[in-house]
């Protein structure tokens, strides 16, 4: 099954029906929905910064010469609750990403609306049981979590 | 390797119960099994201590949809939970590696995802579990009105709004970066986070670190690194200072924190909320792992009545990293640099052919 950054905005969307969700900028106002793009490179660089960690890939181009894309991500605090760090990717692994250029097409950079190693698998897993507090506990209940569905 | 397994089978019934772990500490004191009652920690001068590290991250939206109850059954809550957490499962699996680029023209994303996707669901942390409440699973943050939903806006709101639009009308919402909103100028925190009233984002970093003397409490926001100082007991500030998360005094009702705020900066405007705003918070520790959180929205020239809320906060032994915004904010002259560049295209395109 082929998941995509849509169907985890999609989701999301659906989730937070009821309260505009707000990331810290609106993609539409900064990729280009004419301009998809498919990149395929290893990484040179990973600045690890807040609001968005932006990975460096060095791209082959169809003309033998190489170019380097700057791809954004989220938020590094989130990984680093979960003990990853810059180092848990290194420089010279290839990843293969699609996702939509930047407005301004000088720039070389794109959203990272799918990351993947070249056979496909996440470059990070999800967050699911990895660390996040155990939000809406209650003390009548103490830490217990609900029943399984009948 | 005997004090491994020993150490193993503590680790393990430690998880098994938590009450064991509450009570391994104490063992000198209490026989092993039984949980001792929770006592109230206290600061020096003997006010609830309501420090440390808290999350407010949740399932549980601010409203709930028209006709709904407030309480859920914990089946539902199970079920809600359990969506949650195989839809991250779901979007942790292998993509085609050889996918190709996503279709020109945008991908159909809606919201802040806008047509190009985001990023992938890994980054994202925001809360795993429905919002429990005095034993109650709750389907909305807000619980006055009864139909958990913001009452509408006043007809002076509504005026003020057409007036805002009316005087920007002309100017690009890209033209300058003073008319981009303030999370993305690195200014103030993702919707409400910072508050008051400090609402979950449903995105990531939901974190607040309380820190208590006898005469001030400070709430630092792990986003934007926005930090509130509230005055116990001080004087308001004169009416025309208005700050980043407004003025903020609070009075110990009995075991609850009672913080009321208002001079709120002009520009940080609370679900279209005018100068009037007033928040009242209520911070009570309900147990060694909860702050009850209640909030009151009271602005009667923007909201056609006053509104409550109800959001558990959560101890977390996760530290607080620094969210040092401006550094790596690459996406506010993106925004920019992008618009400048797609109205020259549109310009060649127009352009008379020679």
């Amino acid at each position: 099954m082929r998941t995509t950054a849509f169907t985890v905005l999609a989701g999301l969307v659906l989730l937070a029906a009821t309260v505009p969700v707000r990331g810290h900028h609106a993609f539409g106002a900064e990729f280009d929905p004419d301009a998809p793009i498919r990149l395929q490179g290893k990484v040179v660089k990973l600045e690890w910064v807040n609001p968005h960690a932006w990975i460096h890939i060095d791209v082959k181009k169809p003309d033998g010469t190489n170019e380097v894309w700057m791809v954004e991500g989220g938020t590094p605090n989130t990984l680093l609750r979960r003990g990853l760090t810059r180092d848990s990717l290194t420089v010279g692994t290839e990843l293969v990403v699609d996702g939509y250029q930047t407005k301004d097409h000088s720039l070389k950079r794109a959203n990272g609306r799918d990351v993947t190693f070249t056979d496909g698998r996440k470059m990070f897993m999800g967050s699911s049981g990895t660390g996040a507090p155990k939000d809406g506990r209650d003390p009548v209940d103490g830490a217990k979590k609900p029943p399984p569905p009948k | 390797m005997k004090a491994l397994s020993a150490g193993l089978v503590v680790v393990a019934a430690a998880l098994a119960s938590p009450q064991l772990v509450r009570t391994a500490s104490d063992r000198d004191q209490t026989p092993v099994g039984i949980a001792k009652p929770w006592m109230m920690p206290r600061t020096a001068d003997g006010k609830p201590d309501l420090q440390g590290t808290w999350n407010n991250a949740t399932l549980t939206q601010l409203e709930r949809p028209e006709g709904s109850s407030l309480v859920m059954s914990a089946d539902e809550a199970a079920r809600m939970e359990k969506g949650f957490s195989e839809r991250v499962e779901r979007l942790s699996e292998a993509s085609d590696p050889n996918r190709p680029a996503p279709p020109k023209g945008g991908d159909g994303s809606t919201g802040a995802a806008g047509n190009v996707g985001g990023y992938n669901n890994f980054w994202i942390d925001p809360g795993d579990r429905v919002a429990r409440v005095n034993g109650e699973y709750r389907r909305s943050l807000i619980v006055d009105p009864p139909n958990g939903r913001v009452p509408t806006p006043t007809p002076e709101a509504r005026k003020r709004t057409q007036q805002r639009l009316a005087l920007n009308k002309g100017r690009g919402q890209y033209d300058h970066p003073e008319m981009r909103p303030l999370a993305e100028r690195c200014l103030m925190s993702f919707g409400s986070n910072a508050g008051p009233p400090m609402l979950p984002n449903y995105f990531y970093n939901n974190n607040y670190q309380i820190v208590q003397t006898k005469d001030h409490v400070m709430i630092l926001v792990e986003m934007v690194h926005d930090v509130r100082v509230i005055r116990i007991g001080g004087e308001r500030l004169p009416k025309q200072v208005r700050r980043w998360t407004g003025d903020s005094i609070g009075r110990w009702e009995g075991d609850t924190l009672v913080v009321e705020t208002t001079n709120f900066h002009p520009m940080q405007s609370f679900r279209g909320a005018s100068e009037n705003l007033k928040v009242t918070e209520r911070f009570t520790r309900t147990g060694p792992e909860t702050i009850l959180y209640k909030f009151t929205i009271e602005d009667p020239t923007t909201f056609t009545a006053p509104w409550s809320g109800e959001v558990p906060f959560n101890r977390t032994d996760e530290l607080i990293y620094e969210y040092a915004c401006h550094e790596g904010n690459y996406a506010l002259s993106n925004v920019l640099s992008g618009e400048r560049s797609r109205e020259t295209r549109e310009a060649e395109r127009k352009k008379p052919q020679q």
